[in-house]
């Protein structure tokens, strides 16, 4: 190293030879360790302290910077547990026992660091909860008090040991279901208890009291649960992390739709569990599906067929007619010459970029107008299926005669030359020889077209009165609002019976809607 | 062949070369037809009854559809938005609804997600990609059916399960914390649009630039800082700049979700303002001029934006003059 | 079919693609326009096929103004670099379109277009699509379906450059035999020079939208009117050399501050007359190494091309290229005499650069 000669005497690179001692690692850990924890309760104070007040200023209630701080908070160890571990990993391939140790060491320490800033600041497991200061244990008869707190609020409320609480107010309960009415409850808040003591039937109110018990065998969790984090990281290969990141984010979003699924076949659901009839796990059933076709949930009488058949003409004359109109308009902007091509290509692009659906008020009395003439009135008017297509149709336009213009200049202009030369007319070029060579192009906007009509919700709500033109998401809209109390798995039935085409999209052409849904903008950016 | 006779076919030819010009515009715009008039009748004529609706006090009491016996009010409706103390608090929350959304979404976890996926696997990477379109080709009303049963209290709820666990508290989320809930479900929708376009900046990044850097002595991460973001500058600007717009007028969402509730306003955009006003009120007094006002200045900032749009991304490098004269 | 060009201006915008283009091309005759890229050949083509509209002049087939005249209604075939075929469609259907178009029968389709893929030796083919076919394959169903309607004037659009130099070769022989047995009058776009020389029974000479020279192959050679058309014919291309040509005791002397040559009357005479430098044209096939020569040089570089040896020498401040038999194995940095042919070098005004020796 030395002997090399450099390009640069002056700022010769200093390399430290001797390798580094134990010691040094575990302060250099504990040293990024503690920037990790500085870092996050920066970022804890920005949202609570900086800008949850600044929008408080401006009257809007929100709770978004509580959570933000909340998350951060809840992320500080383990943000800490990483920064240590990046220590230790170099280690893994020459010394494991080191990595482990020098890894472990570290995460006890912050480990107890973090637990005496929870101890002194209440916070975490030494927050204050809601409790009526006895245990209980469960029995048959019901929840037997084993023993109680003198002077707490069991005590106040004359409760004593040997008592068998049965009932809160006449809810009977067992240890989870009152642990969660406890849990819930405000300081202060009476709770009235049915309890027998012997033969004796009694009834008592107690007032919850907020406890803080600073017991610090709670944290043996924590503390486990940091140090197997810890190993975990330390071990890690890396080139999984990005991996566990994604499926991390990712994970609301499937258990979403693993939910829909799961609930349109069962009778009821508890988080994602699926229950039979008799609140067993299990109970795979067809009959949420079996009352779409009967046309009865929760009392709504309905006949899917003509919703249906709505649904479809939507989506099918939309993607026909904004198929054949971007690509003439997109044929003409990109092959031909005329005065007033430049305006309407800008025009285009900034038709592109403009919101529509600020247009929704006045739009609605066009299609009072429209509706008022002899014929068109009938098949676009306002209250008609023509109508909304129609609306659905200019609003997608933008987009569909960019993209097409776009497909068209990709096509070289010796096919255009030689088919006129051949014979052929403008006309006839664009229809055989031009529009077979953007079939993907056609099929992108196709499929984009689709899946707009049949899901389009506020131009069918917006336009329409009653079920005679109402769609499956209006109609759907209208079962979780009209039904109560919501049969959530009939719904979601009804929901992944409207979900079932783009799921067909989505598995068999991924591409494509990767594509379009930048919006015909990636020749842009 | 003689001079006279010559110079004759040739005046003859001009005249013939006018009409033909003529005939071939006139093919054009045949070509440009149908979308002209859809544009015209839905794009150009509600801009201009928008504005004028925004002048009258057309209301329920008052309904006409007939534009000429409408009342005329001048910028009534303007001043009274301006007093309106409603219309204050909507404003702020329009402005933190945009802020909070496109910079933990549609921005940051949009650029989080470009930058995880082009570092593993191709196929892998585009898999992922893949399952973040789902939100946006979900319709609304169903995606919204999710989420509320996301946040239902337990024991429904999916989220309340941990709460139960730890025994904590359960919640309806929907009703105390409402804007975490509107943030994160228009949040996951507006990834994939940031995510689709960071990803081809990404990986329209020379390879031998990527390699270099890496040569050069930086790790994974400082590639990420001093390579990658510089370059994809623009890409960040643009989906900045779109997704304001897109976020500032869309509002199916919030009212399918918690229709700007709960309680007065809580939750109640600008753009959703619009609707209710004019479209969907629930006491049956629909204010048309009053609505429209709240929808025109929606429209003015798209607008201004578009145009903004077509000047930054370069549009006369788009237009390229056709190379076919023929009809 | 005769095609007469008169005073022929096209421009786009303000961009000249060619100006003031008067070209007679006879009937049967085989024309190849030849330049640069840019220079206009390619858009007058175009303009002659209808695709472009001429902005000023006229444009006759036989009698008849086609000025505005659809393509479809000029009754021309043309064959296309890219070959544009379409992709959608079989090799059939692509011969078969043009007769489509002018709503043939069904059967006299069939039996046309089996005819001329015949001809093109491409009757195996029919079914296939163009994507499946091998460049040279492509090239023939772009001739063919430019040749089934029978058309009166055939348009090429540099057919042969996407084709690789063996299949080039082959095709060149083919086309021009094609041509003269059909006798249609055809005009052919190339920048390669080899190709122009070879196929066309005259050459018109572009560049920068306007004609240079309109001839015969070897005239062109051996008298090219512009420096231009002597640098652009002919490879390796011309040396040029700035002289001064005097005229002592009857002989001519052209001299440069390190040559000096002696010529003939009937290449001197001219430009001894012209006041000032001129520009000395000679081909490199007309510079010897011979140790008589009378002009000494380096070596500067040798490049084999196999056959002979391509070889830089320079005197003084020029530099010349020749060729070389490969047998003599020069080095670079060997010293050399050199002898120049000096009644085949050509004489250009360096304004005009007209030649002093041909007059237009």
């Amino acid at each position: 190293m030395t002997a090399r000669a450099s390009l640069f005497d002056a700022g010769k690179l200093k390399v430290d030879e001797s390798p580094s001692s134990l010691a040094q690692d575990l302060l250099n850990a504990l040293r990024l360790g503690l920037i990790g924890i500085l870092v996050m309760l920066v970022a804890a104070f920005f949202f609570s302290g900086v800008v949850g007040p600044l929008f408080a200023l401006g009257n809007v209630e929100e709770t978004v910077m509580d959570v933000l701080t909340r998350l951060a908070l809840l992320a500080l160890p383990f943000i800490a547990y990483i920064a240590a571990a990046s220590v230790a990993r170099p280690y893994t391939y020459t010394d494991t026992a080191r990595a482990l140790g020098l890894a472990l060491t570290t995460t006890l320490i912050l480990f107890a660091a973090i637990s005496a800033g929870h101890y002194v600041f209440n916070y975490g497991v030494f927050a204050p909860r809601p409790s009526l200061q006895m245990t209980l244990s469960q029995t048959d008869a019901g929840l037997r008090v084993d023993a109680i707190v003198a002077g707490g609020a069991a005590d106040i409320a004359e409760i004593q040991v040997g008592d068998v609480i049965t009932a809160i107010r006449r809810d009977s309960v067992d240890l989870t279901a009152f642990n969660r009415r406890l849990s819930q409850s405000e300081a202060d808040a009476p709770l009235r208890l049915r309890f027998t003591r012997g033969a004796e039937e009694l009834q008592e109110t107690a007032r919850v009291v907020l406890v803080s018990d600073k017991q610090l065998s709670v944290l043996l969790p924590g503390l486990a649960l940091g140090l197997v984090f810890t190993a975990i990281i330390v071990f890690l290969p890396g080139h999984w992390a990005p991996y566990i990141a994604l499926v991390g984010l990712l994970s609301p979003l499937m258990v979403g739709y693993f939910w829909v699924i799961v609930a349109t076949f069962s009778y009821r659901t508890e988080g994602l569990v699926p229950l039979d009839s008799s609140d067993n796990i299990g109970g795979f059933t067809l009959k949420n599906w079996e009352s779409i076709f009967a046309g009865n949930i929760s009392g709504l009488e309905f006949n899917i067929w003509p919703i249906l058949m709505t649904t479809l003409t939507i989506a099918l004359v939309m993607t026909f007619v904004v198929l054949l109109v971007s690509s003439m308009a997109g044929y003409a902007l990109s092959r031909m010459h005329f005065p007033g091509r430049r305006f309407f290509l800008s025009f285009t692009l900034i038709l592109h970029g403009f919101p529509a659906i600020t247009l929704l008020i006045p739009i609605f009395f066009v299609l009072l107008r429209l509706g008022e003439l002899p014929v068109i009135g009938e098949l676009f008017g306002f209250n008609s299926i023509g109508g909304i297509a129609l609306v659905m149709v200019a609003f997608q336009l933008p987009l569909g005669v960019w993209l097409m213009k776009g497909f068209f200049d990709n096509i070289p202009w010796d096919m255009e030359r030689s088919a006129l030369i051949d014979g052929a007319s403008r006309f006839r070029t664009y229809w055989e020889i031009l529009l077979p060579q953007i079939r993907p192009g056609l099929l992108a906007l196709g499929i984009f077209a689709f899946i707009g009509g049949w899901n389009a919700y506020i131009i069918p709500a917006t336009y329409s009165i009653g079920s005679g033109v109402s769609n499956l998401p209006v109609f759907l809209n209208e079962l979780i609002d009209e039904t109560a109390p919501v049969d959530w798995n009939q719904v979601a039935a009804v929901g992944l019976f409207q979900l079932i085409p783009i799921f067909i999209f989505f598995i068999f052409a991924q591409e494509y809607l990767l594509n379009i849904y930048a919006g015909g903008t990636k020749g842009s950016s | 062949m003689s001079e006279p006779n010559s110079k004759a076919k040739s005046s003859a030819a001009l005249v013939q070369s006018r009409r033909n010009a003529l005939r071939s515009y006139l093919g054009a715009y045949g070509f440009m037809a149908p979308a002209g008039v859809l544009v015209i009748i839905f794009f150009l004529i509600p801009v201009a009854i928008v504005l004028y609706l925004s002048v009258t006090n057309l209301a329920s009491s008052n309904f006409t559809s007939d534009l000429a016996r409408m009342e005329f009010i001048g910028l009534k409706n303007y001043e009274t938005l301006l007093n309106d103390q409603f219309a204050r608090k909507i404003f702020f929350n329009t402005i933190f609804y945009v802020l909070v959304t496109l910079s933990i979404f549609n921005v940051s976890l949009a650029l989080v997600v470009s930058l995880l996926t082009t570092h593993i696997d191709r196929s892998a990477g585009f898999v992922f990609r893949a399952l973040w379109i789902l939100p946006r080709i979900t319709s609304p009303v169903v995606y919204i059916l999710i989420w509320k049963r996301m946040m239902a209290e337990a024991p429904f709820g999916i989220l309340n399960q941990f709460n139960e666990l730890l025994g904590q508290p359960t919640y309806n989320y929907v009703s105390t914390n409402p804007w975490v809930f509107v943030v994160v479900v228009n949040g996951f929708i507006g990834v994939s649009f940031g995510m689709i376009i960071f990803t081809s900046a990404i990986e329209s990044i020379p390879k031998d630039l990527l390699n270099a850097s890496l040569v050069d002595g930086s790790s994974r991460m400082q590639r990420i800082r001093f390579v990658i973001l510089p370059l994809i500058r623009w890409p960040l600007l643009f989906v900045v700049t779109y997704q304001t717009l897109s976020l500032l007028t869309s509002f199916e969402e919030i009212l399918l979700l918690t229709d700007g509730g709960p309680g007065l306003y809580r939750t109640e955009v600008w753009s959703l303002t619009a609707f209710h006003r004019a479209l969907s009120n629930y006491f049956g007094n629909a204010q048309w001029g009053y609505g429209s006002a709240f929808a025109v200045l929606l429209v003015l900032i798209g607008v201004v934006l578009a145009v903004i749009y077509m000047r930054v991304f370069r549009f006369d490098e788009l237009i390229a003059e056709p190379r076919v004269e023929a009809l | 079919m005769e095609i007469r060009i008169d005073n022929l201006t096209k421009k786009f915008g303000d961009v000249v693609g060619v100006e003031d283009l008067t070209l007679h091309i006879d009937d049967g005759e085989f024309v190849a326009f030849l330049g640069p890229s840019g220079c206009g050949k390619t858009t007058t083509l175009l303009t002659l096929a209808g695709i472009y509209k001429p902005t000023e002049g006229f444009i006759r087939f036989g009698d008849r103004v086609i000025n505005t005249v659809q393509p479809k209604d000029r009754n021309i075939g043309m064959v296309f670099q890219s070959y544009a075929l379409y992709p959608h469609m079989t090799i059939f259907q692509n011969i078969a379109y043009p007769l489509k178009l002018k709503k043939v029968p069904k059967n006299a389709q069939n039996e046309q277009v089996r005819q001329v893929a015949n001809v093109m030796g491409i009757g195996d083919l029919l079914d296939r699509r163009p994507g499946q076919l091998s460049g040279g394959q492509q090239q023939r169903v772009a001739l063919g379906r430019a040749l089934v309607k029978e058309p009166d004037v055939l348009l090429f659009d540099e057919p042969l450059s996407n084709l690789d130099a063996r299949l080039r070769l082959t095709m060149r022989g083919e086309i021009k035999h094609l041509q003269k047995n059909l006798g249609i009058t055809s005009i052919y776009v190339t920048h390669d020079q080899v190709e122009a020389m070879t196929m066309a029974d005259r050459i018109a000479v572009m560049n920068r939208g306007h004609l240079q020279a309109f001839d015969a192959p070897d005239e062109l050679y051996d008298r090219p009117k512009t420096r231009f058309v002597a640098g652009f014919v002919g490879n390796p291309p011309m040396n040029f050399v700035d002289v001064e040509v005097s005229r002592s005791n009857g002989r001519f002397i052209a001299e440069t501050d390190s040559i000096r040559l002696a010529l003939g009357a009937e290449r001197g005479s001219a430009p001894a007359g012209h006041d000032g430098a001129v520009v000395m044209g000679i081909r490199p096939e007309d510079i010897q190494i011979d140790a008589d020569g009378d002009v000494r040089g380096e070596i500067f570089v040798v490049e084999p091309l196999g056959r002979e040896d391509l070889i830089d020498v320079r005197i003084g401040s020029h530099s010349f290229i020749l060729l070389a038999d490969t047998e003599r194995q020069h080095q670079a940095g060997e010293r050399v005499s050199l002898k120049f042919d000096m009644s085949q070098a050509q004489f250009f005004d360096p304004r005009t650069e007209r030649s002093l020796l041909w007059k237009q």
